[in-house]
């Protein structure tokens, strides 16, 4: 506006005062590498999904709610050959569209949906990490939608939000193959690179590498793996994928309990 | 990722092939097609290169442009992403259908140059806080013959290798107001060291082995792949699962190892190449699109 004398304007961009406050120099307090943090699960609490699931991990916080299976619209995408394991041809298995969002107020900056790459890329890893899981061959021409909400970020986030969609499928009665657990780590920067499980948010600042497995127990087979960073040589990896899976081991009985005390929840809401 | 149409019956011939360590172009599980590697090929940009790996084809192109530094990381420069699936590569990325692979191939590079040590980002850095050299790496798809991740890894360190960027000074005034200045010679320029950059290794599991380099069919028979990014050293910066199947965790930990073992050999012989194209010195004859 030409000569607005009357009006103070603020600067046009502003950024949060951390940023330019001096560094807290509080390291992360030392700590047990395989401790993982109490997690509190409740399956089946929206009205309006066909499934859901609240996961609460430490700091994290994940909303997560199944919807379908509903027709495909767009046709028949051709006959395709059977499937490697003599399943339902390719054209004919559901499909699995799975969504990850960041609520704005979830990390230390405000960040305003869409969130751009980051969340498509973990929207893509939590597909890739539930469609073993999934029995979408049950589902011909359907497709199921998983949508992920991350209210709060305390570190682990793709881990908390991969466990509670599988309590959320299971919520939903969509026949699976097993329970899909995640599980976040994190290596601390030198000196002393170790391994941490379950990481919390200052950690993961920190880290110079993260990794995020995803285990189905009782097949004991890994469902997703996802990593980066200065971890150093094959074998500390490896030493971090056998950490991860181990707590996603020690995960399972819980997200068990909170399926049963959903079931007998639903069963007492039904009977009278 | 381009589908093909494969029977019941190839794809046992396939698996039952890879058992035995013999694949159907001959090749053994550990053993990659044949590369062509070519720099400079593009003259509008600051460093560029092509990558042929069988039918996969990947034009790589790299601009240094000015900008201001992230907040947080007001010393250094940083690079920026773009993959561009053309629908030439195959007929399923018209319009906007190649957007997915395309987002996917980017945010996984990002991931693999996100650490301090891929490349030396200070060394991009022209005034803290005002102005750094940002990197625009292009990747462009041409033909898709499989093997995507692993091309475009290679042709995006070639690049890289390739890259010149203008050496400029910051000179100041009395005022106190800033003048960047462009060397008159137009070879003064800074190279980026590459030593440090990964490329990927995808292993996709085939049955009960996993095979490096797979082509379209070989991929349309996996139902899992590990994609592993190393660097020269051993040293493993990114691992992701990719695929709709599930892995066993003996066999991921077999494929890292052969990962690693595979990615160095890769490593060596593309240094070589690169010096040895590099020596031949600019009257060399380039091949370009016409070989």
């Amino acid at each position: 506006m030409p000569g607005d004398h009357r009006r103070i304007r603020g600067p046009e961009e502003s950024q949060p005062p951390q940023l330019y406050a001096a560094d807290e120099g509080e390291a992360p307090a030392a700590r047990d590498p395989t401790r993982l943090r109490p997690v509190y699960a409740r399956a089946g609490l929206l009205s309006q999904a066909k499934g859901s699931a609240y996961l609460e991990a430490g700091g994290t916080k994940v909303l997560c709610a199944v919807s379908g299976p509903r027709q495909v619209e767009g046709g028949e995408r051709g006959g395709g050959p059977a499937g490697a394991g003599g399943e339902a041809p390719a054209a004919l298995r559901g499909r699995l569209l799975c969504d990850f969002r960041r609520a704005p107020f979830a990390g230390r900056r405000r960040r305003a949906p869409p969130g751009g790459g980051e969340e498509r890329e973990l929207a893509l890893a939590l597909q890739e990490a539930l469609e073993p899981a999934v029995r979408l061959g049950r589902y011909p021409r359907a497709q199921l939608e998983v949508s992920a909400l991350l209210l709060e970020d305390g570190g682990s986030a793709l881990a908390a939000a991969l466990t509670a969609a599988a309590l959320a499928l299971a919520d939903a009665g969509v026949e699976m193959y097993d329970l899909v657990v995640g599980c976040g780590l994190s290596r601390a920067p030198e000196p002393a690179p170790t391994w941490l499980l379950d990481p919390t948010r200052l950690e993961e600042e920190r880290a110079a590498a993260g990794l995020t497995v995803a285990l189905m127990p009782v097949l004991n087979q890994v469902a997703g793996l996802l990593g980066s960073g200065e971890g150093g040589p094959t074998e500390s990896w490896a030493e971090a994928v056998r950490l991860g899976l181990e707590g996603c081991q020690r995960l399972y009985p819980v997200l068990q309990q909170c399926l049963v005390r959903a079931a007998r929840r639903r069963g007492a809401a039904a009977s009278p | 990722m381009a589908s093909v149409s494969l029977s019941e019956a190839e794809k046992v011939y396939i698996v039952h092939g890879v058992q035995e360590d013999l694949r159907v172009d001959g090749r053994g599980c550990e053993d990659y097609r044949c590369v062509e590697v070519e720099t400079d090929v593009v003259s509008n940009t600051s460093g560029s290169a092509r990558v042929k790996l069988g039918h996969t084809d990947i034009l790589v192109g790299v601009k240094a442009e000015m900008g201001t530094p992230k907040l947080e990381k007001p010393n250094e420069g940083y690079l920026e992403f773009f993959v561009d699936c053309s629908a030439n590569a195959t007929p399923e990325f018209e319009g906007r259908g190649g957007d997915d692979l395309g987002t996917e191939i980017a945010n996984t590079l990002y991931r693999i140059f996100n650490n301090k040590s891929s490349i030396d980002l200070k060394s991009l850095c022209i005034s803290p806080r005002e102005h750094c050299w940002v990197l625009y790496v292009d990747v462009l798809l041409l033909e898709c013959g499989g093997n995507l991740f692993d091309a475009i890894s290679v042709a995006v360190k070639a690049a890289l290798f390739n890259t010149r960027i203008p050496r400029v000074r910051v000179l100041e005034d009395e005022e106190g107001s800033k003048d960047i200045e462009l060397s008159d010679d137009p070879y003064d320029c800074i190279r980026l060291s590459v030593e440090n950059v990964p490329c990927i290794v995808t292993l996709c599991k085939i049955g009960y082995r996993h095979v490096v380099d797979a082509t379209l069919q070989e991929e349309a028979c996996s139902l899992a792949s590990l994609l592993v990014s190393v660097t020269s050293k051993g040293v493993v910066t990114c691992m992701r699962k990719v695929g709709k199947g599930s892995l066993d965790p003996e066999s991921i930990f077999e494929m890292m190892e052969t990962g690693k073992r595979v990615g160095k050999v890769l490593h060596t012989s593309l240094q070589s190449v690169l010096h040895k194209e590099e020596s031949l010195g600019p009257k060399r004859q380039k091949v370009g699109f016409l070989g």
